[in-house]
């Protein structure tokens, strides 16, 4: 399977001068696609703007991936165990926005840790609602989760509100203002590296030892491989299910948090609208939207790959208008390449 | 569902029967306007809300109310209008989500004699006046005018749009452009952005625009949202007081960034107000009385509107209900 093929690849020898071996590896191992297409944009835009090289617009870069890649690791999740959601942007606006009111009216003092460990316990409650539904109704998890965001979003605007929350509990505003580091730009511009960023690493880090170092990893990529040959082997369908759309909920309402302490105001019409985009990185990633492949690093070149994409066509000087075609541009390239990469290398010789 | 048809019988036939034994009364004694805003929840129409209520309690003879969708969704705000002209109101108030859509059954309320008056939706055919608070050209220039003060008519200054489809976003910028020309020193740079009315992509498309041109000194938004996002990438530059914001955008979200000098100036209209001037025309139109260029529609802003051809038989009357607020002002009006 995918598990053991992606295992051995390490193990084989790769001689980078060796053309065919370039190809092979890139075959192989997806994520190196969109790595170098990153570096290729990012030498690109350099010359073209040398402004790029400035250590505040990378700052900026890594600072705009952190909600997008949370919630990219989530879908990641969800895909490579052949499902889809659609509702993780919805959990995220409920738990966020639910959230701060509940701090602001019920609890102004409670410690930003705790506010943090609620909003991933709400988001993984709710995503376990998808994970609940999705397995017991045998429904297409896409169906499932058009409705369960739909009726998420209902409720937040429904039942919880709909008026912008500008003045947040201090103790989210600290967090969203405290910076790993600071200086002044040549403009005399202050740029700092907020903290919340280390959570992306982190996040990163720990989504890489589930998925390549853990049984439900395993369990999962199995799952998304081929669901009865899975079952047969003894990997419990409904734990997956219930696992993975967990697991999506809890980094959509740890994401959630993070955009509201980041924007210093929590807009319950945020975020839902995003989801393509989330996806669409995933799948830039290498991970197929038919599940049981895909790596992490590879998400994360994605996540990477959409953020340089959208925030640096004005640097270079390419006009608003233009810029959902050159997303959807290297989407379709991107997509081009990896249908070609699963030709059997025998075949390219014959060519 | 024939429960809900007999219902809405039962309702048309006693308004019918109401309306008979209204005539000859005084005019407007007893008719009923009921406004319908995009979506009811928002600070926004909360706002236009509390203009209604006014009205109502000014006359409480009349039964005046306001109605709209939970969600912003035009389907809802259609079935919303078709209810309400099943039920025979005497005059509807729309503040319309997507006018193409509501053309139709307006149009059948007005071949019922319903009188339609309309808000933010200067291309309405089917209306006998839309109310807008300004000019949009008028108030692109005002927003332009108060960043040329800001910016000493001289740098670098760049324009955002909730979207290219935006028809009075566009036109707003576009009188700005026209504004800025007064002023040889200033040079526009990246001009229309796209926000989205969405503040973080607003934040994050202001800092590269900072970092393309470091020495940009101002900015002209347009969405609600754009001031809060601009706003924040400024403040966080350290810029705040260095760099001048002026937009469209609401006293409640925009105080603190307004206080902190991130925000020169907000420029708005109050939807208290406008819902008044359209509670209060369609009294008017209700009593027979003729729209004229320079009437007054006895609210702040309407007291002398400009009526002009409207984009169907209807008119367009036009206010001067412009607000631009700064630091010291924006308190008068806070909502």
């Amino acid at each position: 399977m995918t598990m053991v093929q992606e295992m051995n690849d390490r193990s084989t020898p790769k001689r980078p001068e060796d053309k065919l071996t370039i190809w092979e590896t890139l075959r192989r191992r997806p994520e190196m696609v969109t790595l170098t297409i990153l570096v290729v944009i990012c030498v690109a835009v350099s010359i073209i703007n040398p402004n790029f090289l400035q250590p505040g617009s990378l700052i900026d870069m890594g600072r705009a991936s952190v909600v997008t890649g949370l919630f990219a690791l989530g879908v990641f999740a969800i895909l490579a165990a052949g499902g889809i959601d659609v509702s993780f942007t919805a959990i995220a606006a409920l738990t966020m926005y639910s959230l701060t009111k509940f701090v602001i009216t019920v609890a102004p003092d409670l410690p930003m840790a705790a506010i943090i460990a609620i909003a991933v316990v709400a988001g993984a409650l709710l995503g376990a609602v998808n994970g609940l539904l999705v397995h017991g109704l045998r429904v297409p998890s896409l169906i499932v989760t058009i409705g369960t965001q739909y009726l998420f979003r209902g409720i937040l605007l429904a039942f919880v509100g709909t008026v912008w929350l500008m003045e947040l509990p201090p103790q989210m505003t600290a967090f969203g203002k405290a910076a790993l580091y600071q200086f002044q730009g040549a403009n005399g511009v202050t740029v700092d590296l907020p903290a919340y960023f280390l959570i992306f690493p982190v996040v990163v880090g720990l989504a890489w030892f589930l998925f390549d170092r853990t049984l439900m990893g395993r369990a999962i990529f199995a799952t998304g491989g081929n669901p009865e040959v899975a079952a047969r082997l003894g990997y419990g369908q409904r734990v997956v299910h219930v696992f993975v759309f967990a697991f999506a909920g809890a980094l959509a309402g740890l994401a959630g948090i993070i955009h509201v302490s980041a924007t210093r105001m929590a807009n319950p019409f945020d975020l839902v609208g995003t989801e393509i985009e989330v996806i669409a990185a995933v799948v830039l990633g290498g991970a197929r939207i038919t599940g049981g492949t895909g790596s992490v690093l590879g998400t994360v070149a994605g996540v990477l790959l959409i953020t340089v994409v959208s925030n640096t066509l004005v640097l270079v000087g390419i006009p608003s208008t233009w810029q959902r075609l050159v997303v959807g541009a290297f989407i379709l390239l991107a997509a081009a390449f990896f249908v070609r990469r699963k030709q059997k290398p025998k075949q390219r010789k014959a060519e | 569902m024939a429960f809900k048809g007999l219902k809405i019988g039962l309702l048309a036939a006693t308004t019918a029967a109401m309306l008979a034994g209204a005539q000859g009364v005084a005019a407007q004694e007893g008719k009923s306007i009921t406004t319908v805003v995009k979506i009811s929840g928002i600070p926004w129409f909360d706002r236009m809300k509390t203009g209604v209520e006014k009205y109502a309690q000014e006359h409480s003879d009349m039964k005046i109310e306001q109605v709209g969708p939970a969600t912003a969704d035009s389907a809802q705000q259609l079935q919303i209008v078709q209810d309400l002209v099943a039920r025979g109101v005497d005059a509807l108030a729309v503040v319309p989500m997507d006018p193409a859509i509501l053309e139709g059954v307006l149009k059948r309320a007005m071949d019922r004699g319903i009188v339609v008056v309309t808000h933010e939706a200067d291309n309405q055919k089917n209306t006998m006046a839309d109310v807008e608070a300004f000019d949009n050209a008028e108030y692109g220039a005002a927003l332009n005018e108060r960043l040329a003060k800001c910016m000493d008519g001289k740098g670098k200054w760049t324009t955002f749009v909730g979207s290219l489809g935006s028809r009075t976003h566009m036109q707003w910028v576009g009188a700005g452009e026209e504004n800025a020309k007064k002023y040889p020193d200033m040079e526009l740079v990246d001009p229309n952005n796209e926000s989205f009315d969405d503040a973080q992509g607003t934040y994050e498309k202001a800092k590269e625009i900072l970092r393309k041109h470091p020495d940009i000194k101002g900015f002209q938004t347009s969405a609600g949202n754009d001031v809060l996002g601009v706003g924040r990438a400024i403040e966080e530059a350290g810029l705040a007081g260095k760099v001048c914001l002026v937009g469209t955008g609401l006293p409640n979200p925009s105080a603190a960034y307004l206080d902190s000098g991130a925000i020169t100036a907000i420029g708005f209209w109050d939807p208290q107000k406008a819902g008044m001037a359209m509670n209060s025309l369609a009294t008017k139109i209700l009593a027979g009385e003729e729209i004229t260029d320079g009437m007054d529609l006895g609210v702040d802003g309407y007291h002398s509107v400009s009526v002009r051809p409207g984009a169907g038989d209807g008119v367009l009357v036009v206010g001067n209900g412009m607000v631009l607020v700064d630091k010291d002002t924006y308190k008068e009006t806070l909502f």
